[in-house]
């Protein structure tokens, strides 16, 4: 079957929200779910995920209570999004409370930009914390990087066709999937401005393993509530279950 | 003569050479590069995104070409058609009489961009942007200019594909080389010596200081700005990645053509202003794991090697386009008016920018009396003139050919000749009178 990742910034836009979001969305066929934590330069993110995190900033009482309580609502795979950047220092801590609540595992966005000399140390420290690696690739990335990191990346491997995320600049995702599928010897799930139902199916022709939505649940709750995003989770399981 | 093959006449098959040589791919080199490309970026706490301005000011194909990074990428077949029109392949020579002059056992070769009817590599990438904007619909097209190579390549591409243009050139590069301004409106193009009027960017410039001689990103600014305004679209010379992209064609000829002498080259070089020609010229030759030593040649009064930074900057002095990480000397820095105008840019392209700083290219930077000697010897030796842009590529490749020399190497030395110096003559006659002794 193939994979339905959805992502949505924690807390957005008001916590009881975010939870009926998180609870409906697995609901309705959601496998994994991407939870974004505010970072401080959401550099490699598109203008709609950066409003959704200046949305919440400053109005979550305690990260740490609110991923508890996302945790205990839904039982498949949690994995945390957010920079490496702003963790550094604490990274240590920062993966023993998230290993201690259970949640199942990290992206790091910026880990092969801005840390490419050291990622394989940093894959080693969450794999140590009991914490599943997620890592993130894009175009950009080499060939040989792509098979590599395909090996060790847990889950899936997350491909980001665009540069950056809800922005649709015209890319030929069919012809991204097919350079690297051959690659990729981990299940390949496709993201970064991927809304286009048309697109999706592309994808899936191209040989994905399944689809990395959030720009798109965003815009729908700006619009008209959960129900709007919650509709959108349904339309893009059933593209993926024609597959 | 013909051939009479089972009732059917055939004309007996004629291939041309050219044909043959001519890419049917242009080559990325993003895929095979050491590390990963860092991705451009919108800068923090941005009130507009500049990546999805980019939508509104490039031609769809050309944004798509940029981000769908593929390894070899197929050349539309009115493109190849308009590359045989104006004379491609270009020819790839052997600069013997130079061998001669330096009394040195390297060859050296080089492949001669001078050929085309712009007179530079630049057609290389405005005649296929120009070709994707017609097919969209776009009747103008918009660009800046420095040295004024680009924008004559742009004026001319736009004709062939009856579109208008309007070029924005660097003041002092306007003032320098009135004969280029000539040629782009004989092609049809609209020239205006940035900083202008015509633009809040312009003006604020002008406002601080009214005598500014402007610079290539201040100029680009000024385009990007008037593109917007009007709903024209922009057409990018250098920098992006996607200018290399259809550059390729310059080192997938010559790959080529290296073939046919049945040699191969040791040493690679190119003048650098933005990167194109040296990306465009080398990076095939990387990519198929020929050459032992690539060389970027900068100037020494704009040491952008020597001193830049390798971050995050604006491509443009007005900071309209994306962060992108780069060797640069920062978007505000004010180059001073050496003649090669076409290096009077303060960045690297981010794909060349990562191979300088993974040691894979070298680079070298030389001043003007030097790269004017250059010129001297190679115009003595085998009759061009070579832009001095260029002759900054021929300083570096005097020095590795005496290198040679000293060592008793035979090396193969190949140098991309970007452009000739026709049109650069007043120039050259200015710095005759201050550097000839």
């Amino acid at each position: 079957m193939k994979m339905l990742v959805s992502y949505m910034t924690l807390g957005y836009p008001e916590e009881e929200q975010y939870l009926e979001f998180v609870e409906r969305s697995v609901k309705e066929g959601s496998d994994i779910l991407e939870i974004g934590v505010p970072p401080k330069y959401a550099k490699y993110d598109g203008p709609v995920i950066r409003k959704s995190y200046k949305t919440v900033s400053g109005k979550i009482k305690d990260i740490w209570s609110l991923l508890k309580e996302t945790r205990e609502r839904v039982r498949i795979p949690i994995v945390i999004l957010t920079y490496l950047e702003d963790w550094v220092p604490t990274l240590n801590d920062f993966l023993a409370k998230l290993y201690s609540i259970g949640i199942d595992g990290l992206l790091f966005p910026d880990l092969l930009i801005d840390y490419i000399d050291d990622y394989e140390e940093y894959v080693k420290k969450i794999k140590d914390a009991g914490l599943k690696a997620v890592i993130f690739t894009a175009p950009s990335v080499p060939d040989p990087l792509i098979q590599k990191t395909s090996t060790i990346s847990d889950l899936f491997l997350y491909y980001g066709v665009r540069p950056t995320t809800g922005v649709p600049i015209p890319v030929s995702v069919d012809s991204l999937i097919t350079r690297v599928r051959i690659l990729v010897s981990n299940k390949l799930v496709v993201g970064f401005g991927l809304s286009d139902t048309e697109d999706m199916r592309k994808a899936m022709r191209a040989g994905a393993d399944g689809i990395a939505i959030g720009t798109a649940y965003i815009e729908a709750i700006e619009k008209g509530g959960v129900d709007e995003a919650i509709k959108l989770v349904k339309q893009y399981r059933e593209i993926l279950n024609e597959f | 003569m013909h051939l009479f093959i089972s009732g059917v006449i055939v004309a007996p098959m004629v291939v041309d050479r050219r044909e043959e040589i001519l890419p049917k791919y242009w080559y990325n080199i993003i895929p095979d590069l050491p590390k990963p490309l860092p991705p451009p970026r919108d800068p923090p706490d941005a009130e507009f995104s500049r990546i999805d301005l980019l939508r509104k000011i490039m031609p769809k194909e050309v944004l798509r070409q940029q981000f769908t990074v593929e390894r070899f990428v197929k050349i539309p077949e009115e493109v190849r058609n308009g590359y045989l029109n104006i004379g491609r392949p270009t020819p790839l020579l052997r600069a013997k009489r130079l061998e001669e002059k330096l009394g040195t056992p390297a060859k050296i070769y080089f492949k001669f961009e001078g050929a085309t009817p712009t007179g530079s590599h630049k057609i290389n990438t405005a005649m296929p942007q120009a070709y994707f904007a017609k097919n969209e619909g776009v009747e103008h097209v918009v660009t800046e200019t420095g040295a004024g190579q680009w924008g004559t390549a742009v004026a001319l591409s736009a004709s062939m594909f009856s579109m208008k243009s309007t070029v924005f050139m660097v003041k002092v590069s306007y003032e320098q080389k009135p004969q280029r301004r000539t040629i782009m409106q004989l092609y049809g193009g609209e020239v205006y010596a940035s900083p202008t009027k015509l633009t809040e960017f312009g003006r604020k410039i002008l406002d601080e200081n009214p005598s500014h001689p402007g610079s290539l990103g201040i100029a680009m600014s000024e385009a990007i700005e008037y593109a917007l305004n009007n709903d024209y679209r922009y057409l990018v010379g250098s920098v992006l990645d996607v200018a290399i992209l259809h550059q390729s064609v310059i080192g997938q000829e010559s790959l080529a053509q290296f073939e046919e002498y049945g040699e191969d080259p040791d040493i690679l070089i190119g003048c650098v202003g933005g990167g194109s020609n040296f990306g465009g010229f080398a990076f095939p030759f990387l990519g198929s794991k020929i050459g032992k030593k690539f060389i970027a040649v900068g100037s020494y009064e704009i040491p952008k090697f020597s001193q830049g930074n390798y971050i995050y900057d604006f491509p443009d002095s007005a900071g309209l386009l994306p962060l992108v990480k780069m060797v640069t000397l920062g978007k505000d820095y004010v180059p001073p008016p050496i003649y090669a105008g076409g290096l009077r840019y303060h960045g690297a392209a981010p794909s060349l920018s990562l191979l300088l700083k993974e040691r894979i290219v070298e680079w070298r930077e030389y001043s003007e009396p030097e790269i004017f000697e250059a010129a001297k010897i190679f115009a003595e030796a085998q009759g061009i003139v070579p832009a001095p842009e260029s002759a900054h590529a021929i300083k570096a490749v005097i020095d590795e050919a005496l290198k040679a020399k000293k060592e008793g190497e035979k090396k193969v030395i190949a140098f991309n000749l970007s452009g000739h110096g026709l049109l650069d003559l007043p120039n050259y006659e200015l710095m005759m009178k201050r550097l000839s002794k």
